[in-house]
């Protein structure tokens, strides 16, 4: 019965049928890598999970000792102490996500040598595993919120989403084009390192801007600082207004720990009355800055490792 | 659907592929900035040359070819893990994505998280490795140990781990890297029994592999590659004698083996090997059940070594030891006689060659009698090619004695629980 045998063939599926499976299955995929990731980084300490809730507990009470305990400082934003937690959990993501991912495709040779499917997921599953320790994170800095200030949550939760995802956009944006890259040159790893450096002091996670701009706005007053100095001053701080990262720090604080927020001040307004309030810095250009830098970073970052996806089972 | 019978599922046109090699290996940023003038300097490996062929859905295929031929990167590019470089490649039907077994499994975890994880590599969904769970690990044997991690098992628990997770595929073409390379026996026969599965399921199914009797008796088809190119295509039968004769001749030269194939202290060195036929002159395409001599030469250059044992074994083409032969020579023996050297000649006389047709090789040694040190080895000594005229397969003939016994009913039958499942 050979015709059988022929009929018996599983006939060419057609239309968008196999798609959906294929999407189906790198969803799967991507998720259960992200899940193993998340599982792996755990293993073999005995705390297990409560890791990804102590370090940042810990992170934090070393900052707040050194800064608000110590050295008395406060940026005259209320809640200084909360502020400081969420910038730094919100920080940690940023610079383990990057970490993390750039090694994605490197530290996965056999894997991708060996079997076939989008390379891209790795670097995914990689920067989810990252934001699975920062949701987990951020409901920590919300239940101390509200059990030490009692701020209400309530419906400002929501504009907490768009800045999230703004944010991991941008660390997938920076993670796809480091990997691509840290696959042939293993130097853009120490070259990053360096770079988180500046970008920390850069990104608001100690001081909001709000406060920079009034350092500044009291030295000019008190003519501590020349005009050479102010444009200096000007620059560092167009090029910090600039930052997604510093950005979404504040819109989050906004977003979360203002007291009331006044439902006629839009979340996203945090960052943009933050620049506008430097009253010398007459850029209105700068308040959608940081979105336009997202969406470049994410391109430039895409196109890069589409460019070089072809060619990782040959080079690693 | 089918215009021909029997749709295509593989087509390869005008195949090329290149690796570049950089000579000079320090690639990074650094590198590339102060020598950004100068053009990279690299070798060029043409990997794959021009190759065509197709594959009718539902064949079987075997890819086979010395190391470095092309095999692997051949089947890579079929699973389009890399990009051709030149040519086409058209695939109906969906490919499994694993080369080989046990790709995604991470020492870590548990066996029951690797199911999940490199399942999840094979296409098959959370619901499905759920539903499917006992059956893989009953498959595997590994049922006391689902929860414990992987660097725990042995190679055996995690290879067959990987090969009853890897048959749930549900691709309709296969591709598969030498996963006959592991495995005992008993896990080979299992692999056999899956293919057969496969074949009758109709699924399209690419081997690489070196064990060519695998080939023989399982692939409809066989290609043989050659330095990147595509030198045979033809049933399976005759591409692999094609290559069993190119490795016989590819070692023609000298009698001895490369230097790397041989060690030892040298107290007592083998000086040459032969094969004779019974008139005493060189053959080497003895006959099955015909007469061969194996003529060894031996020189001692250590007068403290009086006596040695001398062992010479008969291997397949592919290094599967057939037989192990032993003799102790001293040279006290020779006492008597006027001819008292320090070198010789040993004969080993097999009457009735009870080989089939293939090539083989002749491995020897000579040992110390004492504690069996190593005085000289020579892997594949030399080959040969034995001729059987019914042409009949196989390695070896036993000698059986055939007879047919009429009787009015059938007198030997099936055991009952396997009778039903024929039919």
């Amino acid at each position: 019965m050979s015709a059988g045998a022929d009929a018996a063939l599983p006939t060419e599926a057609a239309g968008s049928a196999p798609q959906r499976a294929t999407f189906r299955h790198y969803r799967h995929l991507t998720l259960e890598l992200a899940i193993t990731q998340f599982k792996l980084r755990y293993t073999q300490s005995a705390l297990g999970y409560f890791w990804s809730l102590l370090k940042p507990a810990l992170l934090f009470a070393i900052n707040y000792l050194i800064f608000v305990d110590l050295f008395k400082i406060n940026d005259g934003t209320q809640f200084y102490g909360i502020q400081l937690l969420l910038g730094i959990i919100t920080w940690t993501f940023f610079a383990e996500c990057t970490a993390s991912s750039m090694q994605a495709i490197a530290s996965n040779a056999g894997l991708i040598r060996k079997a076939y499917f989008p390379r891209s997921i790795l670097v995914i599953a990689a920067s989810l595993s990252s934001l699975f320790t920062f949701l987990i994170n951020l409901v920590i800095v919300f239940v101390i919120a509200v059990l030490l200030h009692q701020i209400d949550i309530g419906v400002r939760i929501v504009f907490v989403f768009p800045l999230l995802l703004e944010l991991y956009v941008l660390a997938l944006g920076i993670s796809l084009f480091l990997s691509a890259l840290f696959v042939q040159y293993h130097d853009v790893g120490h070259l990053w390192d360096v770079l988180m450096q500046l970008l920390f002091y850069g990104s608001g996670v100690m001081f909001s801007l709000t406060y920079v701009l009034q350092r500044v706005h009291l030295a000019l007053a008190i003519g501590q600082t020349t005009e050479i100095h102010n444009s200096h001053f000007a620059w560092i701080v167009e090029v910090m207004a600039c930052n997604p990262i510093m950005q979404t720090v504040e819109d989050l604080r906004h977003a979360l720990l203002t007291p009331v927020a006044p439902w006629t001040e839009l979340v996203v307004t945090g960052h943009l009355a933050a620049v506008h309030q430097y009253a010398t810095l007459d850029a209105p250009w700068l308040a959608p800055a940081p979105f336009v830098v997202v969406i470049l970073v994410v391109t430039i970052g895409a196109l890069t490792f589409r460019a070089r996806a072809r060619s990782f089972a040959e080079n690693l | 659907m089918s215009i021909s019978g029997r749709d295509i599922a593989i087509r390869v046109e005008d195949l090329s592929k290149r690796f570049r090699i950089p000579l000079d290996r320090s690639s990074t940023l650094k590198h590339r900035l102060t020598h950004w003038r100068s053009a990279s300097r690299y070798r060029t490996l043409e990997a794959l040359r021009d190759i065509n062929f197709e594959v009718p859905a539902g064949e079987f295929i075997g890819i086979i070819g010395h190391n470095g031929s092309g095999k692997s990167t051949l089947l890579k590019i079929l699973s389009r893990i890399y990009r051709p470089d030149a040519g086409r490649v058209t695939i109906k039907g969906q490919v499994s994505p694993f080369l080989e077994l046990g790709v995604g499994f991470n020492p870590e975890l548990t066996a029951r998280e690797n199911i999940f994880l490199s399942g999840a590599i094979l296409g098959l969904g959370r619901a499905e490795l759920h539903h499917r769970f006992d059956e893989i690990i009953g498959f595997a044997e590994l049922e006391q140990f689902v929860d414990h991690k992987l660097k725990n098992f042995s190679s055996g628990m995690e290879v067959r781990l990987a090969f009853s997770l890897a048959i749930q595929a549900h691709a309709e073409i296969l591709m598969m890297d030498e996963v006959l390379a592991v495995g005992d026996a008993s896990f080979q026969q299992k692999c056999f029994d899956v293919f057969a599965g496969y074949k009758r399921e109709g699924r399209t199914i690419v081997l690489v592999t070196h064990q060519l009797p695998a080939v023989t008796i399982y692939c409809d088809r066989a290609l043989l590659l050659d330095h990147g190119r595509l030198v045979a295509d033809g049933s399976a039968t005759e591409v692999t004698a094609q290559y069993r004769r190119a490795i016989g001749l590819a070692d023609d030269g000298s009698k001895l083996g490369p230097e790397i194939d041989r060690w030892g202290s040298r107290d007592v060195v083998v000086t040459g090997v032969r094969m004779l036929d019974e008139r005493g002159e060189a053959d080497e395409n003895p006959m099955s059940g015909g007469f061969a001599r194996v003529e060894l030469g031996y020189e001692i250059q250590n007068d403290a070594v009086s006596e040695f044992t001398c062992v010479v074994w008969l291997v397949r083409g592919d290094g599967l030891v057939i037989s192990e032969a032993r003799l102790a020579v001293s040279q006290y023996a020779q006492a008597g006689s006027s001819q008292r050297g320090s070198a010789g000649t040993i004969r080993y006389d097999i009457a009735e060659l009870p080989l089939l047709d293939g090539t083989y090789g002749v491995n020897v040694e000579l040992q110390a009698r004492r504690d069996g040190a190593t005085f000289d080895h020579v892997e594949h000594a030399i080959r040969f090619r034995v001729i059987d005229r019914g042409g009949r397969r196989g390695l070896i003939e036993p000698g059986g004695v055939w007879s047919v016994v009429p009787s009015e009913q059938p007198v030997v039958s099936w055991p009952d629980q396997f009778a039903s499942t024929q039919q």
